[in-house]
């Protein structure tokens, strides 16, 4: 029945590691009106990190934001978080997963496995973003989306803080979008509230 | 980067309930299907290989449902959880003339060798039992060695630092062919047991239930069958403590507990 929702269920997808956290906070604030979509943040941190990236965002956007646990239900106008030291997956049931396996590239959270679970979970990804980092996470993540056919953009290099993650995942695929240094937060707006879906 | 799909996963759940008995219908999906790719990359197999393999049954079978279920543990893991367990729940069990404790899921017994020298310097540990189960013969065979590599060593001892330990981590263990030898000791009260969450039953009756970053292997049912395994293990008053990111959200035992320490997942069996 989804066909008669409205509004069905569509992801936006984040990933990002050093230099990210900045642009980040910059897409929280973009988040000024209810959002047709979930927007799922996956940044790199330490397992003993305490920051509460919900709270420590709460001034910037009146949208909900949470750290999601274990089986909680995956909705649109909610912006969420991967919490340190799991992975954080998409199931095809709309739920997200905590997963506690091996870490990718020294990461646990890792930005291919949220990309990757999100790709097979068949719901619709209406956008999926890479940003500066220092490792190749993400990069097969956000390839494998392409493939599927969704939308994904990556920042250039030239301007990223740290410029190996994009610079990895262009490597890897041609096609993504670049977001460039001027127009980077006016795109990713109209992303965010892009209802031609 | 080989890659499944959901409905390969499921033929394989099936055909390997077939080969060896071991039912992973509970599990969730998309833990199994993250670590199925992993197997097969690491192992630089396609599926029809991994069936082949899998075929064989014996060791094959068992060592790929091992690979799918193994969890990663640490001593100390989350040391604040252990200074919450030392003042919010050992100095209750204090007044109990005998401790039981179950750690359910150990893995290769990171955990019950925590627990245990917790309890020592608690000074409980000679009336206290240890159950620490898991659902493979092979980690625990290893647990009930005690040994680990010293490269882990070095981690676990800056967890129990953290964790406010007494003394330093390298008291209770000793060093032999570049591995750590824990404390025969500690083994003393400790019983390493075969017990699957998914399939076995209550085994007995505890004060303190352990069972930290297992939920998270299963799926919204079976989790919810788990839970009622741990409620009954569970004597009246009795300390359930579950992983960092783990909380009794959608296990329908909500209010048969009350919350000890809400950020660390402690909660108090009290009806």
């Amino acid at each position: 029945m989804t066909e008669l929702n409205p509004n069905p269920l569509n992801l936006v997808l984040m990933g990002g590691s050093s230099g990210s956290f900045v642009i980040f906070e910059q897409i929280v604030k973009l988040a000024t009106r209810p959002l047709s979509c979930a927007v799922i943040f996956v940044i790199h941190r330490g397992k003993s990190s305490l920051a509460n990236l919900p709270h420590l965002f709460k001034a910037k956007t009146k949208v909900r934001m949470e750290e999601p646990e274990h089986l909680d239900p995956v909705v649109n106008d909610c912006i969420y978080f991967a919490v340190p030291d799991y992975h954080l997956l998409v199931g095809p049931d709309a739920r997200f997963y905590l997963d506690d396996t091996d870490k990718d590239f020294f990461s646990r959270p890792s930005i291919d496995a949220t990309f990757i679970s999100a790709a097979q979970s068949g719901i619709k990804i209406r956008a999926a973003m890479l940003f500066s980092g220092a490792s190749k996470d993400g990069a097969s993540g956000l390839k494998l989306i392409a493939e599927k056919g969704f939308a994904t953009y990556v920042q250039n290099p030239d301007f990223a803080e740290v410029p190996r993650m994009p610079a990895e995942a262009i490597s890897q695929y041609g096609g993504h979008q670049i977001l460039n240094e001027k127009n980077i937060f006016e795109e990713i707006s109209s992303v965010l509230y892009s209802y031609s879906t | 980067m080989v890659l499944l799909e959901y409905k390969e996963l499921e033929l394989l759940i099936t055909r390997v309930r077939e080969i060896s008995g071991f039912d992973f219908s509970g599990y969730a999906r998309p833990s199994l299907l993250r670590r199925a790719s992993r197997y097969l990359t690491k192992h630089t197999m396609n599926l029809p290989e991994l069936y082949i393999h899998i075929e064989q049954g014996g060791k094959a079978v068992y060592d790929f449902i091992q690979e799918m279920t193994v969890n990663y543990s640490e001593m100390f893991r989350d040391p604040d959880f252990f200074i919450s367990v030392r003042s919010e729940i050992l100095t209750y069990l204090e007044s109990y003339p005998a401790i039981r404790l179950w750690i359910a899921g150990c893995a290769s017994g990171e955990e019950a060798f925590s627990m245990a020298i917790l309890l020592k310097e608690a000074g409980l540990f000679d009336r206290s039992l240890i159950y620490a189960t898991d659902l493979s013969e092979r980690v625990l065979s290893s647990a009930r060695e005690g040994v680990f590599s010293l490269g882990h060593m070095r981690t676990f001892s800056e967890n129990y630092m953290l964790a406010e330990g007494k003394n330093s981590l390298s008291d209770y263990y000793h060093v032999a062919y570049s591995k750590a030898v824990m404390d025969h000791n500690l083994r003393k009260n400790i019983v390493f047991s075969l017990h699957d969450l998914t399939g076995d039953g209550v085994f007995n009756e505890f004060q303190m239930v352990s069972c930290r970053n297992v939920m998270i292997y299963f799926n919204l049912e079976q989790r919810r069958k788990v839970f009622k395994l741990l409620y009954e293990s569970l004597g009246m008053f009795g300390f359930l403590c579950l992983g960092k990111r783990e909380t009794l959200r959608y296990s329908g035992f909500e209010e048969n507990f009350r919350i000890i320490n809400g950020h660390l997942n402690i909660y108090q069996k009290i009806k």
